[in-house]
C-alpha cells in the first residue's frame, strides 16, 4: 500500500477536474416536463362525460359484484388451458433463452457484432406488446392455444435473455478468465465457470416470467389466442356481466395463488 | 521443453499506456522465478503476456514451441493449456463444487458436448482428484468452493492448474489476499510443484523476503522495465533501491513464519 503512494507521488497524484453534469440534468428535466404536458393534452381527459355516464356505470358495477357461480363448470376448460399455456410457454421460453443469454452478454461473448445484433433483436421483441404479438400469430396460425403459446414464448425469450444476460454482465469474470487461461474456449468457459454462478438468478427469472405468463395468458385470449381470454370476449359481447364477474374473480384468485407460490419458491432460491 | 524467451518485448495497452518496454529475458524450463516491483511496475503485465492474456505489441516472445505474437484461436488455447495460472483473488466459481473447479483445468482436453453436459471423463476426474490430493484438500472435493477459507481456495486454484498438467505455472500475487502463515503454506505448495514436478514457476510477489526465501531467481521490475535479474542472494540494498526507488522498510517484508 505504501508502494502505491510512493509511485503515485511521482506520476499521477494530480486531482482531476470534477466532470460537470448540471446542464444534462436540467435538459432532462425540461424534456420530461414537456412530454408530460403533451401527453395530458393528447389523451383529452373529459371529466364531464365521465359524470354523465355515471348511472349507467353503476348498474354494470353492481352486476360485476354479483358473480354467477353456476357458470363455474363452463369456465374450467378455459381455466386449465390458461394455466397450461403459461406452463408450456415458460418451459419452452426459458429453455431457449438460456443459451441465447450467453451470446447476449459481453462477459461471455467476445464477438461485438453478434452481441449487438442479438441485443437489437431482443429489444425489438420486447417492444412488441404481448397482445399484439398474439393477434399477429392468431392471424398466421389460426385461433386457439397454439398462437397464444407461441406469443408467450417469443415474449419470454425477450425478457429472460435480457435479465439473464444482465446477470452475466454483472457477474465476476474472474473464474471465466481462469478457465480461458487454462485453454478453454469461450463456450466451454461460459458453461463451466459462469453458468453455475448465474443459475439461481436464472431460476428466479424463470419463475418471474411464469408469473407474467399467468397474467398475460388470461388476456391474450381476447384476440383469439386461447385460454380464459376467449371466454371473456364471448360473455362481454353479450353483456353477461355476472359471468364476466366470475371470470375476473377466477383470474384474480389464480394470479394471486400462483404468484405467491412462485414468490415463495423464489425466496427459497436466493 | 518449455523455455520462455522474451526478446525486446514491448506491451502497449489500447489506451496508449506502455506496460512493458524492451524486456529481454531467458527463463529456462524448471526455474523458480520471483518477480518483484512496486504496484504498477508491470509485474502482472509481464506474467499475463506469457499466456497471451495481454497481447504483446513489439518484439518476440516464445513459450516452448509457440510464438506469442501469431498465436490465436486454437493455437493460443493449446499454449494456454500448457500454462497454468493462479490469481490473487483465486478466481473460483464459488457456487459450484471444488471438484468442478479443478476440472476446469481439463476443459481444453474435453469435447464441447461433454463440457456442455458436464459429463467429465473418468480419467479427468481421477486427475483432478489426485491434484487435490497433492495440495492436501481432497476431502473438500464435493463441497462448494464458497465454503472454503481463502487459503483453501487458493490451494484449489493450484490444484486446478495442476490438473492441466502444465509445463509452466504463472502466479500473480498468489498470497496477497492471505494471512502470513497461510501465505507460507501456499508458497511451499508452489515450491514443491517446482521441485517435485519440474514445472517452471513464475510468481509475482509484493514481499521481497517471500521472493528471496522461495525463489532461486529474482526479477525486479520498475516502470515496465527489468531493472534487476539475478539470484535472490545478490539482491542487496542497492539493488533494492533500484527496484523500489527507496530503501527497504518493514512494509516490504512478511516476517511471520509458517505454522506447520
Ligand atoms: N488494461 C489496461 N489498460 C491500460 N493500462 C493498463 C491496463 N492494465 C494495466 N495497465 C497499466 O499498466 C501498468 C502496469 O500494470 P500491472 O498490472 O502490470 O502492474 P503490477 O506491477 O502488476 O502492479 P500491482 O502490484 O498493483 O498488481 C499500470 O500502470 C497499469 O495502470
Ligand atoms: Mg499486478
Amino acid at each position: 500500500m505504501t508502494a502505491i503512494g510512493a509511485l503515485g507521488a511521482v506520476t499521477a497524484n494530480v486531482r482531476p477536474v470534477k466532470p460537470r453534469q448540471r446542464g444534462k440534468v436540467v435538459a432532462t428535466l425540461l424534456v420530461l416536463a414537456a412530454i408530460t404536458v403533451w401527453a395530458g393534452l393528447g389523451v383529452q381527459i373529459d371529466l364531464p362525460e365521465i359524470v354523465a355516464n355515471f348511472s349507467n356505470a353503476v348498474g354494470n358495477v353492481v352486476q360485476l359484484t354479483q358473480p354467477d357461480y353456476g357458470f363455474f363448470p363452463k369456465t374450467i376448460p378455459a381455466l386449465v388451458e390458461t394455466v397450461d399455456m403459461a406452463v408450456i410457454a415458460t418451459v419452452i421460453g426459458s429453455a431457449i433463452s438460456l443459451p441465447i443469454a450467453f451470446f447476449a452478454s459481453r462477459a461471455t461473448n467476445p464477438n461485438t457484432w453478434l452481441l449487438m445484433g442479438l441485443r437489437f433483436v431482443m429489444n425489438l421483441i420486447r417492444s412488441i406488446p404481448d397482445i399484439l404479438l398474439a393477434a399477429i400469430l392468431v392471424a398466421v396460425v389460426g385461433v386457439g392455444a397454439l398462437p397464444g403459446i407461441m406469443a408467450l414464448v417469443i415474449f419470454n425469450i425477450g425478457i429472460i435473455v435480457k435479465l439473464v444476460s444482465e446477470a452475466l454482465d454483472g457477474e465476476d469474470t474472474g473464474p471465466h478468465e481462469a478457465a480461458l487461461a487454462a485453454g478453454a474456449s469461450w463456450l466451454k468457459a461460459g458453461r463451466s465457470a459462469m453458468l453455475p454462478q448465474i443459475l439461481p438468478a436464472y431460476a428466479s427469472q424463470v419463475l418471474y416470467t411464469f408469473e407474467i405468463n399467468i397474467r398475460a395468458s388470461t388476456v391474450i385470449g381476447l384476440v383469439g389466442a386461447g385460454g380464459l381470454g376467449i371466454l371473456i370476449d364471448n360473455v362481454r359481447s353479450f353483456f353477461r356481466y355476472h359471468e364476466l364477474s366470475l371470470i375476473i374473480l377466477e383470474i384474480l384468485l389464480l394470479v394471486v395463488l400462483l404468484e405467491s407460490f412462485s414468490a415463495w419458491l423464489r425466496k427459497r432460491l436466493i | 521443453m518449455a523455455d520462455i524467451q522474451f526478446n525486446h518485448v514491448g506491451v502497449k495497452y489500447p489506451n496508449g499506456f506502455v506496460g512493458l518496454s524492451d524486456v529481454t529475458l531467458d527463463i529456462p524450463a524448471g526455474s523458480m522465478v520471483g518477480v518483484v516491483g512496486l504496484s504498477g511496475a508491470g509485474k502482472s503485465t509481464l506474467i499475463r503476456s506469457i499466456n497471451g492474456l495481454v497481447p504483446i505489441s513489439s518484439g518476440e516472445l516464445n513459450v516452448g514451441d509457440h510464438r506469442l505474437s501469431n498465436a490465436r484461436g486454437r493455437e493460443l488455447r493449446q499454449l494456454r493449456s500448457e500454462v497454468g495460472m493462479i490469481f490473487q483473488s483465486f478466481n473460483l466459481a464459488r457456487r459450484t463444487t471444488v471438484l468442478n473447479n479443478v476440472l476446469m483445468g481439463r476443459l481444453h482436453h474435453t469435447s464441447a458436448w461433454r463440457s456442455l453436459l458436464g459429463a467429465w471423463q473418468h480419467d479427468d476426474v481421477e486427475l483432478a482428484m489426485s491434484a487435490l490430493e497433492r495440495v492436501e484438500i481432497v476431502s473438500k472435493a464435493y463441497e462448494k468452493a464458497s465454503s472454503l477459507s481463502g487459503g483453501q481456495q487458493q490451494r484449489v486454484a493450484i490444484a486446478r492448474t495442476l490438473a492441466q498438467q502444465p509445463q509452466i505455472v504463472l502466479a500473480d500475487e498468489p498470497v496477497a489476499s492471505l494471512d502470513p502463515p497461510t501465505s507460507h503454506v501456499v508458497m511451499r505448495d508452489l515450491q514443491r510443484i517446482n521441485a517435485d514436478l519440474g514445472i517452471t514457476v513464475i510468481v509475482n510477489l509484493h514481499f521481497l523476503d517471500l521472493a528471496r526465501t522461495y525463489c532461486t531467481r529474482l526479477i525486479g521490475m520498475r516502470e515496465g522495465r527489468v531493472v534487476f535479474d539475478g539470484a535472490g542472494a545478490d539482491a542487496d540494498e542497492r539493488v533494492f533501491e533500484s527496484i523500489y526507488g527507496r530503501s527497504l522498510t518493514a512494509a516490504d517484508v512478511l516476517e511471520a513464519k509458517a505454522e506447520l
